[in-house]
């Protein structure tokens, strides 16, 4: 068979093919992918240390972000992190949960394969028990969570803590009341228009996280240009093409034919850009805002008529900028309406740990940007806050469409672990194996989480087992004292719809890589490879 | 080709380096202890200076912790944070770098035996975190405020604040000199919070003492042109015209063109090109300035024109000192010569040229605004008054911190021993793992003084002892007690006015808290082989550095034992 292959396909392809060579491996390198981001589960998860091809360093316990710089190669580990970035899309948040229970279901399935097992027979197994799972976990919502106030903190917190809680363990009670408090405050009318573009994150590095705030308005990064470096409850303008005087795009040479237009030449010009700027300043604008450079001539009559002047660059920020004001940017230099100018409460220069920023508040009506500045000691803590606020965010995205809870803790996955297996049992046909063999791999949660913490896994499950079988299904793991607890108690929940996500995205992750029996690869384009380690060195 | 068909699972890209567990995480310790080790002799009044020599060949000297960090060009992933942490500690308080690098690496220290132990690091992480706030509700609790005195008494407060940085630096002999001069500097800006309001310029020569603060703005001299000799050099409430404006004999605009079919015009033209400058040179005049300073070129013709009117001008200043000058004169930079009107102009009590060692000096004193100061300072060498500034500049920052918060606690290591004192009574009162790492946490606050001690060639554990002792006192006393260094015993710091505002304490022990967590709770670390576009740029320094980096872990190991 391979010699025909091999005469088909040019030299240098690369051919697997069998169970052994292909569906094996296959597995074999997701589930070394998913010991790298297994050890970051959960509230006590440990940070990886990941420099990029650009050398930038990661230091994160965010699997998304991990699996995004590690640069996978193998194909079928890729299928994985494919699954991750979906789940990142879809919900933001459990793409650590996604990998790592795609990772033990195809080391049940590796179990399954060796015992006898057709890959065929495990997919179909998989494809029953997730959609049992699916059922089941519609029954352990929590009653009444249906129905939440997207507006009310104390509800919204309660919903985003497990999820803040597994990136920044300790600080999340900090980090939460900012996030929900920014949250909320850009939440439009209808809660499911919310758009996480809207809560925006300034990183600026000094302080402690007791520092960070929440600002209604934007942060930028940027002083002022002009010596105007304050200003209340003023109108805004906004100019995209820059202040200042309108040159010709075509290269042009002014012709003079006498003394006296030498002599006017520049005198016309200031008085146009005066005229101009005295036209903003007529309409009422107290603030300029530039998307370009800001002349220096056009500065000069800014500061004559005490006008702000503000630069963002930015084409983006420019427009959250317009968002947050509610102006209409205008493209070039004129008399502004009066509809197409904005309101800003206060513009401020501040300096906060030695950089200075541009505050723009603005309280009323429910304005639409809200930023979260917050403060850390080095950068790479400041990436992981601000990862831990994306994350966040995205929930309360997530609870605005379906606000559903279940159980957090590792409560769920047991109790899902104990159904399933059950209905593993009424199952006739072979695929009855797959089945319980998919009850059991939700068992990975609850021994990673106690593993992470530096429990003993075993303990911790046999009790939480023995706990749901006397009819308690909402006990969990408390990671505090290492004992199993009513989450009720602890106020862990996790979203339904995250966990719904997570765990379909892995079965079909998983139902994926065991549909792939042969591999081929054909020969890398290019010349020959540059740095062709000895073989046998890349396998640790 | 048979083992083609059987091959290993690449899972990551070929030259992925990917390192995990406890022994990463017992190396990542070693690199951020290596790295405090540097600085860790840099300490107290009786630190030593390094000398740093890069490889442009520029040499630099200095006591300072995030400029010495900031050199030392660290590739080790791990320690960059203890880097990261110094620049934020500067950033933010401006002082105490070197503390917080060497807290940071203490708490490591400490929480090595147990990693090795196989103590899981989130426990030690969770009892850390626990500490640092309570450390920092201890130290909120102790700190004087000097809220609600007379400015006067605040003045000499600040004063002390000032001399306790002062004192750990070259130019601590000074420190009198140099902590009054810095406060004077500091209320004169008064509470608008923009540093580059304090200008700080560097003459060589002479010696400290000639350093001198110019309520006000200083700078150099500017070249000039012919006739400058001309102009007077003192005015006593001149008005002063700041110009963005070139006043010389030029072309005016780019793209403009001048045809002429008439030869006879040709004069004309010439002469309208003179009118033109004329004509700025007469409104400069007009609007009855005595100074005209300009951002941009002051030609001879101008120069000239303005020693004729009895009119000071200066051209080429560099844009700083001119928004400085503006800031105290109250004037606005010009763009236009145009509708000047006397709003726009400033105005200050003297404006004199001066001497200054080999320099000559423009002086503007006396402003109204009084939003300014300029320190110019004096001294040997070049790298002398590098280091001068940059001790004066954490100086400022502990001022202006002082008198933001203004709380303040004993310096000499006194707070550290008491914290470490509460952080153990308090551990007492715990039941399983955390007490002991709590106390390790306090026993890694102890540094400070230790360190402080052997910096000096005192018996640090004599002297510890003493301390403990001391503050271990039921009345609570010995509270305030720390190091002298002036006798090799102890005393009480806060009567010997060694100060530090509450505010620098605080940061310090929270950055090195978070920094010492991160580092704790990475267990793993992949390095990704560098793309094409960054190999060709990083190749180079990853070269030097990737040596450098195994120098200092070898360096570590040898200190170490």
């Amino acid at each position: 068979m391979g010699f025909g292959m091999q005469s088909m396909l040019k030299e240098g392809h690369k051919h697997l093919s069998g169970l052994d060579e292909a569906v094996l491996k296959n597995i074999d390198a997701c589930k070394q992918l998913s010991t790298i981001t297994r050890t970051s589960l959960g509230p006590n998860g440990m940070n990886k240390m990941v420099i990029n091809h650009l050398d930038k360093l990661f230091v994160t316990n965010d699997a998304a972000t991990i699996v995004n710089e590690l640069e996978v190669q193998h194909p079928a580990a890729k299928i994985l992190v494919l699954a991750s970035k979906a789940q990142q899309e879809e919900i933001g948040d459990g793409a650590n949960l996604t990998i790592s229970f795609a990772g033990e279901l195809l080391q049940a399935a590796e179990e399954l394969i060796r015992m006898g097992l057709h890959p065929s027979e495990i997919i179909s197994g998989y494809t029953k028990a997730v959609n049992k799972t699916v059922e089941i976990l519609d029954e352990l919502v929590e009653e009444g969570s249906e129905n939440m106030d997207v507006r009310d903190k104390e509800q919204v917190i309660s919903r985003m803590r497990a999820a803040v809680a597994s990136k920044q363990f300790g600080q999340e009670d900090t980090l939460c009341s900012l996030i929900a408090d920014a949250c909320i405050q850009v939440c439009p009318k209808n809660p499911v228009n919310f758009n996480v573009d809207n809560v925006r994150v300034a990183k600026l590095v000094g302080g402690g996280l007791h520092n960070s705030a929440v600002v209604p308005g934007m942060v930028l990064r940027t002083d002022a240009v002009g010596t105007m470096k304050y200003i209340e409850k003023a109108k805004v303008a906004v100019f995209v093409g820059g202040v200042d005087t309108s040159a010709t795009e075509t290269k042009g040479t002014v012709l003079i034919h006498s003394a006296e237009q030498l002599e006017n030449y520049s005198k016309t010009e200031e008085a146009k850009v005066e005229e101009l700027i005295k036209a903003v300043a007529d309409s009422g604008a107290k603030v300029i805002v530039s998307g370009a450079a800001v002349g220096e001539m056009a500065l000069h009559f800014c500061e004559r008529y005490k006008l702000m002047v503000l630069k963002i660059s930015s084409k983006f920020e420019l427009r959250r900028f317009c968002r947050t004001t509610g102006s209409v940017a205008m493209l070039k230099l004129c008399q502004p309406k009066p509809d197409d100018l904005g309101y800003v409460d206060s513009v401020s220069v501040e300096e906060i740990g030695g950089a200075r920023v541009t505050i723009v508040k603005n309280e009323v009506d429910g304005n639409s940007v809200a930023t979260v500045v917050l403060r850390g000691s080095t950068d790479s803590i400041l990436d992981d806050l601000e990862r831990a606020v994306d994350d966040g965010v995205n929930t309360y995205k997530a609870m605005c469409r379906d606000s559903r809870i279940v159980p957090g803790a590792a409560a769920t996955e047991i109790e899902l672990a104990k159904r399933v297996k059950d209905f593993s049992f009424q199952e006739t046909g072979l695929d009855q194996y797959a089945i319980a063999k998919f009850a059991e791999s939700f068992e990975m949660i609850p021994r990673t989480l106690a593993e992470n913490a530096g429990l003993n896994a075993m303990e911790i499950i046999s009790s939480l087992y023995a706990e749901h079988a006397s009819g308690n299904t909402k006990v969990g793991i408390d990671l505090e004292p290492g004992v199993c607890k009513d989450v009720s108690t602890m106020r862990v929940w996790d979203l339904h719809v995250t966990k719904l996500f997570a765990l379909k995205y892995a079965a079909d992750a998983a139902c994926t890589v065991l549909r792939v029996d042969q591999i081929i690869m054909s020969k890398p384009a290019g010349g020959p490879r540059r740095d062709q380690p000895a073989p046998g060195m890349d396998e640790d | 080709m048979s083992s083609m068909l059987q091959p290993q699972i690449i899972l990551l890209k070929e030259g992925t380096d990917t390192s995990q567990g406890k022994p990463q995480l017992v190396s990542n310790i070693n690199a951020c202890t290596a790295v405090a080790d540097v600085v860790r002799t840099t300490l107290g009044p009786r630190g030593m200076d390094k000398l740093i020599h890069d490889d442009k060949g520029s040499v630099t000297i200095s006591n300072d912790g995030a400029t010495i960090m900031k050199l030392l060009d660290i590739v080790h992933p791990a320690a960059k944070i203890l880097v990261d942490i110094a620049k934020s500690q500067d950033s933010e308080v401006g002082d105490g770098t070197t503390t917080v690098v060497l807290l940071a690496a203490e708490f490591l220290r400490e929480a090595k035996p147990f990693i090795e132990d196989g103590v899981h690091s989130q426990n030690l992480i969770r009892s850390y975190r626990t500490a640092c706030s309570l450390a920092i509700e201890k130290i909120k609790e102790l700190a004087v405020s000097i809220e609600g005195k007379s400015i006067e008494e605040k003045k000499t407060l600040l004063g002390k604040c000032a001399a306790t940085t002062l004192s750990s630096k070259l130019i601590g002999g000074e420190k009198e000199f140099f902590a009054s001069m810095v406060v004077d500097a500091v209320i004169a800006i008064g509470t608008d919070d923009r540093l580059n309001m304090i200008g700080i310029k560097k003459v060589p020569g002479g010696n400290m003492r000639d350093s001198f603060l110019v309520n006000g703005v200083a700078f150099k001299k500017t070249f000039s042109y012919a006739g400058f000799e001309q102009q007077p050099k003192k005015f006593l409430n001149p008005k002063i015209l700041l110009l963005n404006v070139e006043l010389e004999l030029k072309s005016e605009k780019e793209n403009a063109e001048i045809r002429l079919s008439d030869p006879s015009q040709y004069q004309s033209i010439v002469d309208a090109e003179w009118n033109i400058i004329y004509d700025k040179l007469d409104k400069c005049v007009q609007s009855g300035a005595k100074v005209v300073l300009s951002r941009l070129a002051i030609g001879d013709l101008a120069t000239q024109y303005f020693a004729d009117r009895d009119i000071f001008c200066a051209g080429r200043v560099a844009e700083e000192d001119l928004k400085r000058v503006a800031a105290a004169t109250g004037g606005t930079v010009q763009t236009s010569v145009n509708n000047i009107i006397d709003e726009v102009l400033g105005t200050c009590e003297i404006f004199e040229e001066k001497q200054v060692g080999n320099e000559r000096f423009n002086i503007f004193n006396g402003c109204p605004s009084g939003q300014t100061a300029t320190i110019v300072l004096r001294g040997g060498a070049d790298q002398f008054i590098e280091e001068a500034e940059r001790s004066l500049h954490d100086a400022i920052m502990i001022v202006r911190r002082a008198m933001k918060n203004s709380t303040v606690v004993a310096g000499g290591g006194a707070i550290d021993m008491e914290i470490s004192r509460y952080l153990r009574q308090h551990a007492r009162t715990i039941a399983g793992k955390s007490q002991l790492f709590i106390n390790s946490y306090a026993k890694a606050l102890e540094v400070i003084p230790r360190q402080l001690c052997d910096n000096a060639g005192f018996d640090a554990t004599d002297v510890l002892n003493k301390l403990r002792q001391k503050h271990a006192l039921p009345s609570g006393e010995g509270a305030p007690y720390g190091v002298d260094i002036a006798t090799g015993g102890i005393a009480d710091s806060f009567a010997n006015f060694v100060w530090e505002p509450a505010v620098v304490k605080i940061n310090a022990i929270n950055a090195a808290t978070e920094a010492a967590c991160l580092v704790l709770s990475v267990d793993e670390t992949v390095k990704n082989p560098k793309s094409e576009s960054a190999q060709g740029e990083a190749a180079a320094s990853a070269m030097g550095g990737r040596g450098r980096g195994g120098g200092f872990r070898g360096r570590g190991r040898g200190m170490r034992r």
